[in-house]
């Protein structure tokens, strides 16, 4: 497996591997950790999908609004465009600039 | 994917025999939150095995096991039983050990070395390893590895698993994973040499 075999070395892995680390003290109720954690996430995750929606919804108040506000101005200056002009031939007239 | 159930079936008790890792995936996948944890119960020895060799203490081994788990449960419904579950694992564990350890080198940076560890410094390796204490130093010396270099010689080295495995394991080509371990060796002897030269 070494390809620069180090005696030093490969001394010091031996006796590494030697020592195995000791996981009985994680391995007690792991699965009840786990399940725990598993519960949190899927509960935290409604949340995190709500608050990372925020801006969408932010940017489509912003749309609504902006939209409703052009339309209502638009609105207002047909209305006082078809009640300045007493008929729309008249309009007509105006807008082409034949008069 | 749902949470799962705690009052679902688990296929061990519809037959005699205990069923196989692919079963129990699919029961999981159907919500079967027994089935899970049979799962994580036949495996978390293994993958805490692993965790330890990364982790600095029981806490980390703790939540790199559950990050593991967590990533199987996530990815329950792309597991294709065209390999062994143990397989598939496997490579998730590997991938999260790698992550940790991009998390912890950016840690590190930041944090003081405790003073337990820097004691070793002055230690010899044969010292270290007459004292029952290899294992720390082998960390502490990998800690100055770059995340590639400590998870190649973590599997090489104490995990003594064959380059073609570790090549399956992290995706990099087999010959790349051979470059990079004899690099990685050099540096940690290089480390472990300039730090008892002091």
């Amino acid at each position: 497996m070494n390809d620069n075999p180090d005696p030093e070395l490969e001394a010091l892995f031996a006796a590494a591997r030697a020592e195995m680390p000791d996981t009985s003290r994680v391995e007690y109720a792991f699965e009840t950790r786990l399940t725990a954690r598993l519960r949190a996430e899927q509960g935290e995750s409604v949340f995190a999908w709500a608050w990372r929606l925020c801006p969408f919804f932010a940017a489509l108040a912003l749309a609504v609004a902006w939209w409703s506000h052009s339309t209502q101005g638009a609105e207002v200056y047909s209305r006082i465009a078809a009640e300045a002009a007493p008929s729309s031939e008249e309009l007509l007239a105006y807008l082409t600039g034949d008069r | 994917m749902p949470l799962p159930r705690a009052d679902a079936k688990t296929p061990q008790m519809a037959d005699v025999s205990p069923p196989t890792d692919e079963e129990l995936v699919a029961a999981a996948r159907d919500g079967d939150e027994v089935a899970f944890s049979e799962l994580v119960t036949r495996h978390k020895r293994r993958v805490l095995a692993t965790a330890a060799r990364f982790a600095r203490d029981d806490h980390q081994m703790d939540d790199l096991a559950q990050e593991v788990f967590l990533r199987v449960f996530r990815n329950l419904g792309k597991f294709r039983a065209e390999a062994p579950f143990g397989h598939w694992l496997a490579r998730i564990t590997v991938s999260a050990c790698y992550d940790f350890l991009r998390k912890e080198r950016k840690v590190r940076e930041q944090v003081s070395l405790d003073a337990s560890v820097l004691e070793l410094r002055d230690g010899r390796i044969e010292e270290a390893v007459a004292a029952g204490r290899a294992r720390e130093l082998v960390q502490w010396g990998l800690g100055r590895l770059t995340p590639e270099e400590q998870l190649i010689l973590t599997l090489a080295e104490l995990e003594e698993r064959p380059m073609r495995e570790i090549a399956e394991l992290t995706g990099w080509s087999e010959a790349n994973v051979k470059v990079r371990a004899f690099r990685a060796r050099q540096n940690l002897k290089r480390i472990l040499e300039n730090s008892h030269e002091r």
